[in-house]
């Protein structure tokens, strides 16, 4: 009979190794019974994947009632300026960031920002559309979104690894939204004057960069991180 | 809420049905399994057969289960089955209500393993031990042994009587109700979760009598013995982990309330005791934590007390407001109000149903029996345990990968000088 020589537990004949601490069983005077059927099975049971999709399609169905109710007032109601349109987009992008998540079982981080801020992209593109407002689009409302999608996804990879505590979560956000703003500025001065003359946003991203580096000096010492946990209960 | 209609054959479930109903989800049931280990390699078709014979004798567990507008309830299920399958290693998993032909009780075997798994709204350990016990009584007469019916063995032959069919809850709530205090938040104990559909199944066995003995030389019964260490390792294991405020630790310990109330009940009929050691106060010994708990489970046995809080559950669910609600708001305010009433304040469950008692004919052909709770609702471990004859049969399950409550526990009973064997599901 094999025993753990960590735990001191008996094991079964069958056991490589001990469940309890993973220690292997090495005994060179009797090696594993490997023709005994194992204490468990070791077939899984597989069973269907969660389905999503009635809330799927109750989402879907929602939005595109709206759609079709707005698309059918706008026949009544100022029917020269095609309101409906900027309705119906926002039920476009709203389905477009929630069901395709919820259908797929595991969607990458990735792929759903993409689907996301293409999703926000073309809603944009087709106000500027009606607008006539090409040379803005291009020029300014596609860069700030790329810019946004960018940070979101670095947020997103970076608060995947972090995502224990609330303190490091707190001040990775703070960070963020200060280098987004200075993005921001930067994007409309270059489209404005093509000359970066960096200033509201320099001040934004002071105030941010003062309200992380408390943040950094509690995370960095136990004490006062043990401190910050206890009164706040994060 | 309606009664039972005359004429046809749906019943309302009781009370802790409506609670594990409720957290119902794809991918969580409240649900437990109870296995015998047999001497010979199991027979699938007898053990098909006696299923066949047995289940029309228990009217509760051959049900399905509704969806009102209000609340669900139970209806007799006629479709086919329920059919024994092949043994999977991942037991206890969720139940869904409109697959399996609405069955919300499984047959499985393994080599010389019978196990049953039973949706906790259908019935509590207790009835579904007496379901399980008779299954393997006429299991054992269809390969031709002659097993009689006595130690709580149900006669397959008669026709189901009335107090086995009982709302228990409902027959004891009367006089003032009581609802329990709402308790704090308890130490979680919670660990990094496996992939979906991945349950880890560690379980000891040991000797009944080097459990009897130690506990004697403590003063205390095994119950109280195993639910102390089980404390202690949890204590100890909060205080490796360093927080900046080590919470209380608490656990849910299931009271058969059949041994203070009359009832032949197949059904729920169970309450919850909450020993709990606040280690703020200071380091509690070993010793000291048996010393609280084994005065905490007694305080809390008393028929009134408990008479009290069972009629303020029932009383809850029979307020007018809260029957009005349409069950799709119902239950997830029901599901929320368990996280905050019913995961928050424990840092896990134990339980004990007790020794698996079966007639002396039947006894050389049961090996051992075993009982798993299944997955808790945050990834932590369960702890449950049953003797049979002299193996004392504790099992941990969940869905977190970490082994440290099981590791700790286990060398606890060695340190102390009980042998323990250990065996597992895992494959890492
Ligand atoms: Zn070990």
């Amino acid at each position: 009979m094999p025993y753990c020589v960590h735990c001191g537990v008996e094991l079964d004949a069958t056991a490589t190794f001990c469940p309890l601490c993973h220690t292997q069983v090495l005994d060179p005077v009797q090696p594993p019974d490997t023709e005994a059927p194992k204490p468990f099975p070791t077939q899984r049971g597989e069973v269907a994947p969660v389905s999503k999709q009635e809330l799927a399609l109750l989402i879907t169905a929602m939005l595109a009632c709206v759609a079709v109710c707005c698309g059918i007032l706008n026949l009544f109601l100022k029917p020269e300026s095609g309101w409906s349109l900027y309705v119906i987009g926002v039920a476009a992008m709203l389905w477009l960031w929630l069901v395709p998540p919820l259908l797929a079982r595991s969607m990458h981080l990735l792929l759903r920002l993409l689907v996301d801020v293409a999703a926000v992209g073309l809603y944009v593109y087709l106000i500027a559309l009606d607008l006539n407002g090409q040379s803005w689009f291009w020029g300014l409302a596609a860069p700030i979104i790329l810019w946004g999608g960018a940070i979101l996804l670095l947020l997103g990879l970076v608060l995947r690894v972090y995502r224990r505590s609330a303190i490091t979560t707190l001040t990775i956000l703070i960070g963020s939204l200060g280098v987004f703003l200075v993005g921001v500025e930067y994007l409309i001065d270059l489209w404005l004057y093509s000359a970066w003359d960096p200033s509201w946003s320099l001040v934004v991203l002071t105030i941010c960069v003062g309200m992380v580096i408390p943040l950094i000096i509690v995370r960095r010492i136990p004490s006062l991180r043990a401190e910050a946990r206890k009164r706040f209960h994060v | 809420m309606p009664e039972k209609k005359a004429g046809s054959e749906w019943y309302r479930l009781d009370n802790a049905g409506v609670l594990y109903s409720a957290l119902q989800k794809e991918t969580y049931s409240a649900i437990y399994r109870f296995s015998a280990v047999m001497d010979q390699p199991v027979d699938r078709q007898a053990l098909q057969r006696a299923v066949d014979k047995t289940m029309p004798r228990f009217p509760t567990f051959r049900v399905r289960i509704k969806k009102g507008a209000f609340w669900y309830y139970f209806e007799p299920n006629d479709a086919p089955g329920p059919f024994v399958k092949t043994d999977i290693s991942n037991p206890c998993q969720p139940v869904r209500f409109r697959e399996d032909n609405g069955w919300l009780v499984r047959f499985y075997y393994y080599e010389r393993r019978i196990s049953v798994e039973v949706f906790h709204a259908v019935s509590d350990g207790g009835g579904a031990l007496v379901f399980f016990k008779t299954l393997l009584t006429v299991y054992l007469r269809e390969m031709g042994y002659t097993v009689s019916n006595t130690c709580g063995i149900l006669d397959v032959d008669a026709p189901p009587r009335l107090e086995e069919l009982e709302d228990a809850y409902g027959k004891y709530a009367q006089g003032k109700g009581r609802r329990a205090p709402k308790p704090g938040k308890a130490y979680q104990n919670a660990g990094t979760p496996e992939p979906f559909y991945t349950f880890n199944v560690t379980m000891g066995f040991c000797s009944v009598l080097q459990l009897k003995q130690k506990a004697k030389e403590y003063g205390v019964s095994i119950t109280e013995y195993l639910t102390a260490v089980l404390m202690k390792v949890i204590l100890d294991k909060q205080h490796r982990e360093a927080p900046g405020r080590e919470l209380p630790v608490a656990l849910a310990i299931p009271i058969n309330l059949r041994a203070w109330f009359p009832s032949e009940t197949l059904r729920n009929f169970i309450l919850t005791a909450r020993p709990v050691i606040d280690p703020s106060l200071g380091e509690y010994t070993f010793e000291e934590v048996l010393h609280q708990v084994h005065h905490m489970l007694r305080l809390n046995m008393d028929r009134h007390k408990m008479r009290a809080e069972l009629t303020g559950n029932v009383r809850f669910t029979k307020n007018r407001l809260l029957q009005i609600v349409p069950i799709i708001l119902k239950n997830p305010v029901m599901a929320l109000g368990y996280r905050v009433a019913g995961v928050r304040p424990y840092s896990g469950t134990y339980t004990n149903p007790g020794a698996f008692v079966v007639p002396p004919e039947m006894a050389p052909h049961i090996r051992r029996m075993e009982v798993i709770l299944g997955q808790a609702t945050i990834p932590r471990v369960h702890c449950a345990s049953i003797s049979y004859g002299d193996i004392m049969e504790i099992t941990f399950a969940g869905t977190q990968q970490e082994t440290d409550t099981e590791r700790d526990f286990f060398r606890f009973l060695i340190r102390d000088g009980i042998a323990v064997k250990v065996e597992s599901n895992r494959t890492q």
